[in-house]
C-alpha cells in the first residue's frame, strides 16, 4: 500500500469540496433540538444547575475533578445568572437555526452546553453527549454557507452571489464519523453482555417501569418476538456504524436507522435522545439527492400556490442585481423566474424591480405584495406591507 | 523555445483544496488526532496501550468535553425496578416519605421534563458516587414543605422488585424490597 493509495481517498473524504447544504440542514435541525433540550428542563433549571441544587458545584468538582470549560466557575452563583445562561443558549441556537452570525453562535452554543453538561455530569444520556460533540464539530463547519441569513447579508452586500459555493467538508466528516463511532460502541458495549446475545434483553429493557412510555402491543412482548428483536438491536448498531460507509447500502441504511429510533421514541422515555441522533442523518445524504428531493417538493407544492411570478431587474444596476440575487436564494420554492431587462428587450425600460403577473407588470409596494405571497420566508412581513402606502 | 523544469524542480501547487500547505497540514493533524482520541476513550477494550492513550488525552477529552460512552442498557441491560425515597425525620419525631419522580406514575409532559429525575436515581444507587449522598440528603432537607417543619434526619431508602421472565412472555415481579442506604443528619447550616 503506497502512501498515495491512501492519501487520495483520505483526502477526497475530508477536503473533496462539496455543497455546504446538508451541513447548513444539520445545522437547523441542531438549534431547533438544543433549544427543544433546553426548554425541556426549563422547570428545573435551578434544581440541577442553582447554587442549592441536587450536586453543589463543590461536590461536582470534588467527584469529577479536572479543568473543564465551563461558564458556571466564571458566573456569579446566583439564581439570575443561572437562568441568564440557559437564556443565552436558547437565544444562541434560535440565532443558530436561522444562520445569524453562524460562527459566534456555533461557538456559544457549544460552550452554554458543556456547561450544562460539566456542571451535572450525573443526569445526562447519550443524547447530550451527542449534541455535546457534535456542537463541537459544528464550530468548524460551514454551517452558515448556506440556508441562512449569513448568506442573505453577503448577497445584500454583493459579496456572494447566487450560487452557493462548495465547502470543505472535513468538520461534517467528523459528525458523520462521530455518529458512526456511536453505534458501533454501543454494539461492542452490547457484545460484551451475553443478554443481547442470547435475545433476552430487550425483555428485560421493556419490564423497567422508568423507561416505559406508551404501551407495548402484547405480541412484541413475546419471547420469541423479543429475542429477534434484540439481535436486529444488534444488526441494527453494527450496520449503522459500519456498513453506512457503503454507498448502495446507506440510503436503507437510514431508512432502517429511522425506523429504529422511532420505535425507541415511542416504546422508551428517553426524550430527546432519538432526535438528537436522527439530526445528524441528513449529514448522510448526498447534496444531489436532497436537491432533487427538494426539487419534488417544489414540484408537487406548485399547486398550493399562486401563479409563477417573473422578476424583472436591470443587471447593469448592482442594487438590482443584488436585489434579484437575494430573492432567488429565499425563493425555496421556486416560485420566480429572474430575467434580465438586458436580456429581454421585451421587459426594458424600469429603473426599479418590476414583477410581472398575469395581471400586467407591477412595480413598488405592488410588487412587494405580489412577491411576498408567493415567497413563504416573506409571509411574516405581508401584514406590513398591505398598509404601505402605493 | 520555452526551457524544460530542472530535474528535481517539479512546481507544486501552491494550494492544497483551497487551503495553503501549514493548513492542510494542522488539519489532518487535528482530524487525525480527535479521531484517535475520541476513538481510544470510547471503545470498551482496555489494553495497557489503549489505558495509556487515554491517559494521554484525558485532561483535554475533559476540558473540552468530548469524552463519552455508549454503553446503555449495555453490557447487561438492568433486570430490577428501582425507586427512591426519602425518609425524613422531624425534631418531634413525625416522619414523613419523599418521592422522588417516578416516571410511570407521571404523565406524559412530565415524562418527558422530569426524565433527568431517572438517570440521577439510577447515578445515587451506584455506591461509585456515594458522595453524591450528603448534597441530596441536604436538599430533600431544604424542599418548602420539609424545611418549614425542622427536619433533624433524612435517609434515603431504595424499594426493589427483581424482574423474573417465564416462559410464557408474562413476567414475575418479586415482592418489593427496601433498604435504606444512607443516613445524615441534618445540620442547622444546611437549612439556610
Amino acid at each position: 500500500m503506497t502512501a498515495r493509495s491512501f492519501s487520495t481517498p483520505w483526502n477526497s473524504f475530508f477536503f473533496a469540496q462539496q455543497s455546504p447544504v446538508p451541513v447548513a440542514l444539520f445545522r437547523i435541525i441542531y438549534g431547533v433540538v438544543v433549544i427543544a433540550t433546553a426548554a425541556l428542563l426549563h422547570a428545573d433549571w435551578l434544581a440541577w444547575y442553582g447554587p442549592h441544587s441536587w450536586i453543589s458545584a463543590a461536590t461536582m468538582h470534588l467527584v469529577e475533578p479536572g479543568t473543564r470549560l465551563n461558564l458556571f466557575s466564571v458566573i456569579p452563583q446566583t439564581d439570575f445568572w443561572v437562568r441568564a445562561l440557559f437564556w443565552l443558549l436558547i437565544a444562541s441556537a434560535a440565532c443558530l437555526t436561522i444562520g445569524l452570525c453562524t460562527r459566534l453562535n456555533t461557538v456559544l452554543v457549544f460552550l452554554c452546553l458543556t456547561s450544562i453538561d460539566q456542571r451535572n455530569l450525573f443526569i445526562l444520556h447519550g443524547g447530550d453527549t451527542f449534541l455535546r460533540v457534535a456542537g463541537f464539530f459544528l464550530i468548524f463547519a460551514p454551517a452558515g454557507a448556506a440556508l441562512s441569513v449569513d448568506r442573505l447579508m453577503r448577497i445584500w452586500r454583493g459579496k456572494e452571489g447566487r450560487a452557493i459555493r462548495p465547502r470543505l467538508p472535513w468538520a461534517q466528516r467528523m459528525t458523520q464519523l462521530e455518529l458512526a463511532l456511536l453505534y458501533l460502541v454501543s454494539f461492542w458495549w452490547k457484545m460484551k453482555g451475553g443478554a443481547w446475545l442470547e435475545g433476552t434483553a430487550l425483555y428485560y429493557v421493556f419490564h423497567l417501569d422508568e423507561f416505559q412510555r406508551f404501551p407495548i402491543p402484547s405480541f412484541f412482548l413475546r419471547p420469541a418476538v423479543l429475542r429477534v428483536g434484540s439481535w436486529l438491536t444488534l444488526a441494527a448498531e453494527f450496520s449503522l456504524g459500519a456498513l453506512i460507509w457503503i454507498k448502495k447500502l446507506r440510503y436503507p441504511l437510514l431508512a432502517i436507522g429511522v425506523l429504529f429510533h422511532l420505535t425507541l421514541e415511542y416504546s422508551i422515555n428517553v426524550p430527546m435522545f432519538q432526535w438528537d441522533v436522527l439530526s445528524a442523518y441528513v449529514l448522510f445524504i448526498e447534496p444531489a439527492d436532497l436537491a432533487r428531493v427538494w426539487n419534488w417538493i417544489r414540484t408537487h407544492s406548485a399547486k398550493y400556490f399562486a401563479e409563477r411570478l417573473t422578476v424583472i431587474y436591470d443587471g447593469a444596476s448592482p442594487r438590482q442585481t443584488r436585489s434579484a440575487n437575494l430573492l432567488q436564494a429565499i425563493d425555496i420554492f421556486g416560485r420566480l423566474s429572474l430575467v434580465d431587462q438586458r436580456e429581454s428587450p421585451a421587459h426594458r425600460g424600469g429603473e426599479k424591480l418590476q414583477v410581472a403577473t398575469s395581471a400586467g407588470v407591477l412595480r413598488g409596494p405592488h410588487a412587494a405584495r405580489a412577491l411576498a405571497r408567493v415567497i413563504p420566508l416573506l409571509w411574516p412581513i405581508v401584514p406590513f406591507l398591505a398598509f404601505r402606502r402605493s | 523555445m520555452p526551457k524544460a523544469p530542472k530535474k528535481g524542480n517539479v512546481p507544486h501547487p501552491r494550494r492544497l483544496f483551497g487551503l495553503k500547505k501549514w493548513q492542510y497540514l494542522a488539519l489532518n493533524i487535528f482530524i487525525v488526532f480527535h479521531i484517535l482520541a475520541i476513538t481510544a476513550w470510547a471503545i470498551p477494550f482496555h489494553s495497557q496501550f489503549i489505558v495509556d492513550c487515554r491517559n494521554v488525552v484525558r485532561p483535554y477529552l475533559l476540558w473540552t468535553g468530548l469524552f463519552q460512552s455508549w454503553d446503555m442498557f449495555s453490557p447487561l441491560p438492568k433486570a430490577t425496578n428501582t425507586y427512591l425515597e426519602a425518609v425524613v425525620i422531624y425534631q418531634d419525631g413525625s416522619t414523613q416519605m419523599w418521592d422522588f419522580p417516578r416516571m410511570e406514575l407521571l404523565s406524559l409532559a412530565d415524562k418527558y421534563s422530569k426524565e433527568r429525575y431517572r438517570k440521577f436515581v439510577e447515578v445515587l444507587l451506584d455506591d461509585r458516587n456515594a458522595a453524591l449522598r450528603p448534597d441530596v440528603a441536604r436538599y430533600v432537607a431544604r424542599l418548602p414543605g420539609i424545611r418549614a417543619k425542622n427536619p433533624q434526619k433524612i435517609l434515603l431508602m431504595v424499594k426493589w422488585s427483581n424482574i423474573l421472565p417465564r416462559g410464557d412472555g408474562t413476567y414475575l415481579r418479586t415482592p418489593l424490597d427496601e433498604y435504606v442506604f444512607y443516613r445524615y443528619d441534618v445540620q442547622p447550616e444546611d437549612l439556610q
